[in-house]
């Protein structure tokens, strides 16, 4: 072929599509710019293969071609995103829920905790002044419920909270498995475009949408593999997303994750039937990190006990404050207390070894514990039904001993934070049985009390020091998690966005950049059209007018 | 670095974000005029409040019964004063009977005196506070002894009511009745009491007209009147410990609540201040964004 008539012809229509293929893509950036995902797709363009001229002159330019269309992205940021964001995920759902776990205790306040408790408190020392005053009495009644009611309150509270994390994981897990599923048929489809060597732009874009969501549930590592040559020669590239060294989506096949009710809690102080996750298969999962890791962590968290989460969560503190009424219905109704701090339970007087106010000369001791725990029916327990669920004591009953506390350990053991409460005698009939005294017939006799109040300031009386101590270290122990779980956010959250941001430098659309291509497209267009006008009117010249 | 729409308006976003968490924060601090709301706010701050509530809940406590434990001792004191009255006459109407020129007329007419003085003083030994009997030990629901000075109850010295006035800090309100009309040794139901074995002895002695056994009881009296003037410096001294006790508890309870407030209370005038602050900082970054965000080559290509 040699300069023929109508090449020109051909070159000017080349610049016309190439201009018209820039101008689809322009558009095409420009509807997606919002779009969450999408990067940046360029024009690949190259001048066309030249012609060698018949004369030996050299090449001639054939004009452009357009070779392909790029997305502009940077794997490694996407990495690195989605190996920050899973973290962003796991201190998100731990600063949420700890917020709430703080407010389930209202501290600090008017209605709190250390309210609650001082003003019982304050109407034993009333009882204090004046202990035969009937309605001192009926008030130290009120005020003993209004302590037992707070600890049912927020341990019930605590139960519901840990009932919807258990729901929000069975959620989570779904939408896991949902995005699981997704990405394998995006997989399938990228597959079935990719094995004739184009790019799919749009498909890739979104499976690592689908994946940077992932990213925030649960730590996953996404990766392509070659895994040999196709027929035609290209590679045979597979993608792969791995949960813990586990693929849960490997090329198109799915490795669902399952939820199971456990047969037997984990920590004695959970509600029944949380759910256990286990790969489809049957082997144990792993959950590092991701929003499916702070609800695991808050659900299951007893500071690392048993083999459970070391993380301060729902669990922990439900045994924490087990523990305080525990040991303040032991020491309040039984006067057993480590007195001096040697690490043996010491015996000194309580509740029971008290007289009641209508008790005569020669009665025995009432024998009437002040707290017990709600029955079955959600009745207060009496005090010898109550001790009757610790067995026989042992006999003699000797202070200091193993068995001593042994028999203590298994009465107190009965009562939790939830169905602690008054004793049935109290309930029925505060004016006579609180006993305020150490001798019968004594209705003036304060002793008992001021030994069982002398116990509010025993620094033994917890590991942590007094009730209050013991309170305020869980409080602080609560804010200070908080405290770390937003810190941690706002670390996570400015460096996510950091990353996203440079992510959105490079993928995303400029508004400006694209109109500035508008613009050079158009011309092109125009120019190249202009070429078509020329040898049109070339053609005229040469058809019509050097005629016969 | 390439900045792209979407990164402006990102950023945008998120510092908006940050400045309203700012502005919330103040706003919250100013409307329920502490520092946190919750503990991981500062979980110091919340410690300290917690410990400082309670220290505060418990000295108004203490303060309470320092004032019951003062008004049941104030009782103690002018009936104790009462008493000495009583014992004060006795002596007086004793001098006389002692004297030879009293005629046995006048002696009858002191008998009768020393008798009503008798039934006064077991009246004043059955006085009550808020309806129990102060001087009862621990039977505060049973008088101390009949008209004729015979005891009631069973009453030990070691029967002392304390009131707590301080974490440790206890103080014993009542005197009893064997202390006072005892001459200070325990008491059996049915003895009678010496203060009115002394009376009983003087209006025998007055019975019988004889002046030398009137005269001889003076120095039985004085024991009595010594004994009560014993413990009525003991009450005397005991009361002043209360007043001390709240002097001091009113300063740690003005203290403590002004460590409280301190603690956890909001300055108001640097809230408002760090609000007014963040409100510029809002607006300017609101008018920046509407500026940076507006335009871009559309706008200039016609």
């Amino acid at each position: 072929m040699n300069n023929t008539t109508f090449i020109g012809l051909d070159i000017a229509t080349r610049g016309l599509y190439a201009a018209q293929r820039g101008l689809t893509n322009v558009n095409h950036n420009i509807d997606n710019i919002n779009t969450p995902g999408y990067s940046r797709q360029v024009l690949q363009q190259q001048a066309a293969r030249p012609m060698m001229a018949a004369d030996g002159s050299g090449m001639l330019g054939m004009g452009t071609d357009v070779t392909g269309i790029m997305r502009v992205r940077d794997e490694y940021l996407d990495t690195k995103y989605r190996s920050e964001v899973q973290y962003l995920g796991e201190w998100d759902v731990k600063h949420t829920l700890l917020e709430e776990m703080q407010t389930m205790y209202n501290e600090p306040s008017k209605s709190g905790f250390n309210t609650v408790l001082n003003q019982f408190y304050d109407t034993l020392q009333q009882l204090a002044t004046d202990p035969s005053s009937h309605s001192t009495r009926a008030a130290v009644k009120e005020k003993a419920i209004a302590v037992t009611k707070y600890f049912n309150s927020v341990a019930t509270h605590f139960e519901y909270l840990q009932n919807d994390v258990n729901n929000i994981i069975y959620a989570k897990v779904n939408e896991i498995n949902s995005l699981a599923d997704q990405i394998a048929k995006l997989n399938q489809q990228i597959y079935n475009y990719e094995v004739t060597g184009n790019v799919a732009n749009d498909l890739r874009d979104q499976r690592g949408y689908l994946v940077d969501k992932l990213s925030q549930l649960v730590n996953v590592q996404a990766y392509e593999t070659v895994t040999g040559k196709l027929p035609n020669g290209h590679d045979d590239i597979r993608f792969s997303v791995v949960i813990s060294g586990k693929a849960l989506v490997d090329h198109i096949h799915v490795t669902h994750i399952v939820t199971q009710q456990r047969a037997e809690k984990k920590n004695a102080e959970d509600i029944e039937n949380l759910y256990e996750l286990s790969w489809e298969d049957g082997n144990q999962i792993t959950i590092r990190s991701g929003e499916l890791k702070g609800y695991l962590d808050v659900r299951d968290g007893n500071d690392g006990l048993n083999g459970s989460p070391d993380f301060r969560g729902i669990p922990y503190y439900q045994r924490r404050m087990n523990e305080f009424v525990r040991v303040l219905a032991r020491t309040f109704n039984e006067g057993v207390i480590d007195i001096d701090g040697d690490g043996v339970l010491d015996k000194v007087n309580g509740h029971v070894d008290g007289y009641t106010l209508n008790s005569q000369a020669g009665d025995p001791a009432a024998g009437i514990r002040f707290f017990t725990m709600f029955d079955e029916y959600g009745n207060p327990m009496s005090s010898t039904a109550f001790a009757s669920g610790a067995g026989t004591p042992p006999s003699p009953l000797i202070p200091g001993t193993d068995e001593f506390k042994a028999y203590y350990d298994a009465m107190y053991s009965q009562i939790t934070a939830k169905n602690f409460s008054i004793s049935s005698e109290i309930d029925e009939n505060p004016s006579n049985n609180i006993a305020t005294s150490d001798s019968p017939a004594q209705v003036g006799n304060i002793e008992n009390l001021r030994s069982i109040m002398a116990m509010r300031h025993n620094a033994y009386m917890f590991m942590e020091g007094s009730p209050e101590d013991y309170i305020k270290t869980i409080i602080s122990t609560m804010g200070v998690d908080g405290q770390q779980a937003k810190a941690h956010l706002d670390n996570q959250s400015i460096m996510t966005r950091q990353i996203n941001n440079r992510r959105q430098s490079i993928s995303g659309v400029s508004i400006d950049e694209e109109m500035g291509n508008l613009v050079r497209y158009q011309h092109a267009y125009n120019a190249a059209a202009k070429m078509i006008q020329t040898y049109a009117e070339l053609l005229d010249i040469l058809v019509n007018r050097l005629g016969i | 670095m390439r900045i792209t729409n979407n990164m402006l308006i990102n950023n945008m976003l998120a510092n908006l974000n940050t400045n309203l968490t700012r502005m919330n924060k103040y706003q919250n601090q100013l409307a329920t005029g502490k520092k946190i709301t919750l503990p991981s706010d500062d979980p110091i701050v919340a410690s300290r409040a917690l410990k400082l509530r309670t220290d505060v809940a418990e000295i108004d406590q203490y303060l309470r019964n320092v004032d019951d434990a003062t008004s049941w001792m104030e009782i103690t004191e002018s009936t104790l004063a009462q008493i000495g009255d009583v014992m004060q006459r006795l002596r007086e109407i004793t001098v006389q009977g002692s004297t030879g020129t009293t005629t046995p007329d006048d002696l009858d007419k002191i008998k009768k005196e020393a008798e009503q003085l008798k039934i006064q003083m077991t009246h004043l030994a059955n006085t009550t506070y808020a309806g129990r009997y102060i001087f009862s030990g621990y039977k505060t629901d049973k008088p101390l002894m009949d008209e004729s000075g015979t005891f009631l109850i069973d009453i030990a010295n070691s029967e002392q009511i304390m009131y707590e006035i301080g974490i440790g800090d206890d103080i014993n309100i009542n005197v009893t009745g064997s202390d006072l009309f005892n001459s200070g040794t325990d008491a059996a139901a049915g003895s009678t009491s010496s203060l009115i074995g002394v009376i009983d002895a003087l209006i025998a002695a007055l019975g019988s007209g004889d002046h030398n056994a009137v005269g001889n009881m003076l120095s039985q009296i004085d024991v009595e009147m010594n004994n009560i003037l014993r413990v009525r410096s003991g009450v005397g001294a005991r009361m002043n410990r209360l007043e001390l006790t709240a002097n001091r508890l009113e300063e740690d309870y003005i203290n403590f609540t002004k460590l409280m407030s301190k603690n956890e209370d909001v300055d108001i005038a640097e809230a408002i201040m760090y609000l007014q602050n963040e409100e510029y900082v809002y607006r300017a970054s609101l008018s920046a964004g509407a500026r940076v965000i507006q335009p871009s080559l559309i706008d200039f290509l016609r």
